[in-house]
């Protein structure tokens, strides 16, 4: 009786399983299977799954003027660089907030939380007036400047989360050791952060591979434009006759590597966020 | 005060990025630069916020914003929910599809929003494939501005949920197993936990939640931009987009900056109320 | 298991002193420390005993400068290192955690802070194998700290400590997280380590039986006040108060309030079975502690533990007497010592 239910109730979740799965990665998959069919067989609908493979519109994004691979490392370069800045930026100063007690923790942590929440989307102009006024625009370098920015309130705050978890007596029996302050964060606090500082770091990629419309309106040079804008352009183009399966092709190169990191470091982000969500 | 100076870098940078912008649009706002006054500043005093009083458009947008906001937020948290839920439940392989779910969330905005164009592409995305090889007459979801407002909230609804889900799942195990085993022994249902055990207990994940995505969807842009362009005659048009096309487009500085403001000042009241509802919630419970 | 001898060597080679003169500590208008006066001689080991929550941790904190006084001087041979940054003061401590750090080796965990001070690559890999060996851990070098039983995550601790070669040597509650048999076992081998040195030892605790094993004197510690400094005997055999009398001693000692307005203070170890004088007295309750028992009596001054070698059962009834000597008088209403 109760073996019964229990298969039954096993069953249910997997088929809810299936629903998430397919919710999840439907729409992925279908770009997928665009990515790989011809012109052709995309317009004639399901006509024949035999025939119509093709590679092409893989080759033909490649091949572009620029070619899509130039976007991809736009903007691997530019978010490894926002990466680095905010680290370097987040590191000191969520380490002093996590020492810190009293008014300014509490003022510093919740002008954090006001401006991690703040929908960055207001900001685009007056920082477009900033790059114009600094010459900042077309430059990647540049713009990585306001994504570290804008990347850091979250930063902060999930790393100064982590730094409090730690047992204060290791720190402490550096001091006595004469360590310096640097020296205590290379040597014991950030090595025992890997996780944290791993998660932080992989937002602050994601945020600036994703990001739109500071890019938008910072780069204007298309063999500079990252991933998100290139993506509007090819989109504005034209509606009805763009080509879908050099458009799915381009989603799916532009997925791929998020995919892969994604995957890499799935157990970091979770307890990351995780972590972050509980201190918040 | 040395934790004053290891903080300042950061500091400087993000009064550079948050405070320095609304400065400016509070500056801007009482200017007319355009078109017509060759983009050079020229005070106007409050002339820019008397024709955003006035502005059909503003309010229009603002109007479909919020909606916008409120639908597909609420959509996300029981969905959301719903994900958590099965998520939080022991099954093999439980983890390999926590993190394939996170996938629409890890993707860029535009990159799915173009995918989503094609699918709901009228008359050769697989949608209305499927509905034609159905003999059914395929549907303009894009073209029509019901339909296009509605695809914009899937759209936002298929992207977010994971990162609604992750959030709620952490909350979910913060609660202790042994309350739903008390609850059980004295006789509830599982219908009957949710109700009395999981949602008092996950109400401060669900608040942070919601002024979390409140925030972002009022701010909407990139999904906008990318899949509908605000358009059919400015359906789905969002603030943001307004805001970007009054700079951009009508090249109206002046005009922008007050957009944003107004966009600033509905979103400052909209948190304000999210947090009186759950001091209420609070005080009720 | 070591020689004072070997020992020296790895302790600082000056002697020191160390004086704490009427240090205070507020938090709020909490007073944590009031007006603490402590002397701490080369080599000697002071265990510093009270409840928790008296400010003994404080104390050891102020000592090694990651807390800093609101007043009062720590004078260390002589030279005020009040202001002192921690990293200059040269003290070790072994924490009540042991504070190893979990991502490095034991071997690394030894080697880190003198790398960090500039000692060159050949001595420290000496000096780490040679406190190793000291301390029985040559086999556990490359492990990490999780991998370690309890006892020996103590004994790197404690090794990490005589690395830095301290002028003062802290130590706060360095068995609490040692089951009790391991407790006893370790008394010597710490007793003999700490002894060997010439630097003082600050011993924190809030058990009085360590106290008594380890320290040379102990220093009572209560309401932010040093209730009584002396040696285990001169605390067991002269409390001074009623505070330093309940604290020392187990079973605790009786306390008589008499009509003089005085406390009769009367350990369990020194009652005895009398013929006739006395107190008549009823047993109530009893524990076997194999060579003594462990009583629990009514007398007409109330219940009174007793400490009695012979067999007696529940409900027994007799006299009880003490030799004039081991009486303890205190003033009831200041609790000192008459």
């Amino acid at each position: 009786m109760s073996g019964t239910h229990r298969q039954r109730m096993a069953l249910g979740r997997s088929a809810l399983v299936a629903l998430l799965l397919l919710w999840s990665l439907g729409p992925m998959l279908w770009q997928l299977y665009t990515s790989l069919r011809s012109a052709d067989a995309l317009l004639l609908g399901s006509a024949g799954l035999g025939g119509g493979w093709t590679l092409a519109n893989y080759t033909d994004v490649l091949s572009g003027d620029p070619p899509f691979w130039r976007y991809m490392l736009n903007s691997t370069v530019v978010g490894a660089l926002s990466t680095l800045f905010t680290l370097a930026l987040a590191i000191p100063c969520a380490y002093a907030l996590s020492r810190r007690g009293g008014l300014l923790r509490l003022l510093v942590g919740g002008g954090l939380l006001a401006a991690a929440v703040f929908p960055y989307v207001l900001l685009f102009l007056a920082l477009l007036e900033v790059a114009r006024q600094l010459g900042l625009a077309n430059n990647l370098l540049a713009l990585s400047l306001p994504y570290a920015g804008l990347s850091l309130p979250l930063a902060v705050l999930l790393l100064q989360a982590a730094f409090a978890e730690l047992p204060v007596e290791l720190e402490e029996n550096a001091l006595l050791e004469g360590f310096s302050l640097l020296q205590r964060l290379r040597w014991i606090l950030l090595p025992l952060m890997g996780p944290a500082v791993a998660s932080t770091g992989l937002l602050v990629f994601l945020f600036s591979w994703n990001e739109f419309p500071i890019a938008l309106t910072w780069l204007s040079r298309s063999e500079l434009l990252t991933l998100a804008p290139a993506m509007a352009r090819i989109a504005g183009s034209s509606v009805f006759t763009v080509p879908y399966g050099a458009f799915a092709a381009a989603t799916v190169l532009g997925s791929l590597p998020l995919l892969a990191l994604l995957l890499l470091f799935q157990r970091q982000i979770v307890a990351g966020l995780t972590q972050g969500a509980i201190k918040g | 005060m040395s934790a004053l100076l290891l903080m300042a870098p950061a500091l400087l940078l993000l009064l550079a990025v948050f405070v320095w912008p609304l400065l400016d649009y509070a500056w801007l706002s009482l200017q007319a630069q355009s078109v017509f006054t060759g983009l050079q500043p020229e005070p106007v005093g409050l002339a820019n916020w008397q024709r955003l009083l006035a502005d059909g458009r503003f309010w229009q947008d603002a109007g479909q914003t919020l909606r916008f906001a409120v639908v597909s937020v609420g959509l996300e948290l029981v969905l959301g929910l719903g994900f958590a839920l099965l998520l939080h439940q022991r099954w093999r392989g439980r983890g390999v599809v926590r993190t394939l779910t996170l996938l629409p969330w890890a993707l860029p905005t535009t990159v799915m929003a173009l995918g989503w164009r094609w699918i709901f592409n009228d008359p050769n995305g697989p949608i209305n494939a499927l509905l034609q090889s159905l003999g059914l007459a395929s549907v303009p979801f894009l073209a029509s501005p019901q339909l296009a407002w509605q695809t914009t909230v899937l759209a936002d609804v298929w992207k977010t949920t994971p990162f609604v889900a992750l959030l709620l799942l952490a909350g979910l195990q913060m609660i202790p197993a042994d309350l739903y085993e008390a609850f059980a022994l004295e006789g509830g249902s599982p219908w009957q936990s949710l109700w009395r055990v999981t949602l008092p207990l996950l109400r401060p994940y669900i608040f942070i939640v919601l002024l979390f995505r409140l925030a972002q969807a009022l701010g909407v842009f990139d999904l906008v931009v990318v899949l509908t362009g605000g358009g059919p005659a400015s359906s789905t048009e969002s603030l943001a987009v307004y805001a970007y096309l009054n700079a951009m487009r009508f090249l109206d500085f002046g005009y922008s900056a007050t957009v944003m403001l107004g966009m600033f000042v509905l979103l400052l009241i909209s948190s304000a109320g999210l947090l009186l509802l759950q001091r209420r919630v609070q005080v009720r419970a | 298991m070591t020689t004072p001898t070997t020992i020296s060597t790895t302790t600082a080679a000056a002697p020191a002193s160390l004086r704490l003169e009427n240090l205070g500590r507020r938090i709020g208008d909490r007073a944590i420390l009031d007006g603490v006066n402590l002397a701490v001689a080369p080599g000697e080991c002071l265990a510093l005993l009270g409840p928790s929550g008296c400010g003994k941790s404080t104390v050891l904190r102020l000592i090694a400068g990651l807390d800093a006084p609101d007043a009062g001087r720590i004078l260390l041979d002589g030279d005020d290192i009040t202001e002192r940054p921690p990293a200059r003061r040269q003290v070790a401590m072994v924490f009540q955690s042991y504070a190893l750090y979990p991502h490095l080796s034991v071997a690394r965990n030894l080697s880190l802070g003198m790398e960090v001070r500039g000692v060159p690559r050949g001595e420290r890999d000496r000096e780490v194998a040679t406190v190793l060996q000291l301390l029985q851990l040559a086999e556990m070098g490359q492990r990490r700290p999780a991998e370690l039983s309890g006892g020996q995550r103590q004994r790197v601790a404690l090794a990490r400590a005589l690395l830095r070669r301290p002028r003062v040597f802290l130590l706060d509650e360095p068995m609490s997280n040692l089951d009790a048999q391991l407790r006893e076992e370790l008394r010597p081998q710490l007793r003999a380590i700490l002894c060997g040195g010439s630097a003082p030892v600050v011993y924190v605790t809030h058990d009085q039986q360590e106290a008594m094993g380890i320290a040379d004197r102990i220093a009572v510690l209560q309401d932010g006040r040093v209730q009584q400094c002396g040696t285990p005997q001169e605390l067991y055999q002269a409390p001074a108060n009623l505070i330093v009398a309940g604290f020392i001693g187990r079973p605790q000692i009786n306390l008589l309030p008499q009509p003089d307005g005085t406390v009769l203070g009367l350990r369990p170890e020194h009652l005895v079975a009398v013929t006739e004088g006395g107190l008549p007295v009823r047993v109530l309750s009893r524990e076997w502690h194999g060579a003594s028992q462990q009583l629990l009596v009514a007398s007409p001054q109330g219940e009174l533990r007793w400490t009695c070698a012979g067999n007696l059962s529940i409900g027994a009834e007799l006299r009880l007497g003490w030799a004039r000597e081991h009486e303890h008088r205190f003033v009831q209403t200041t609790g000192q010592r008459c």
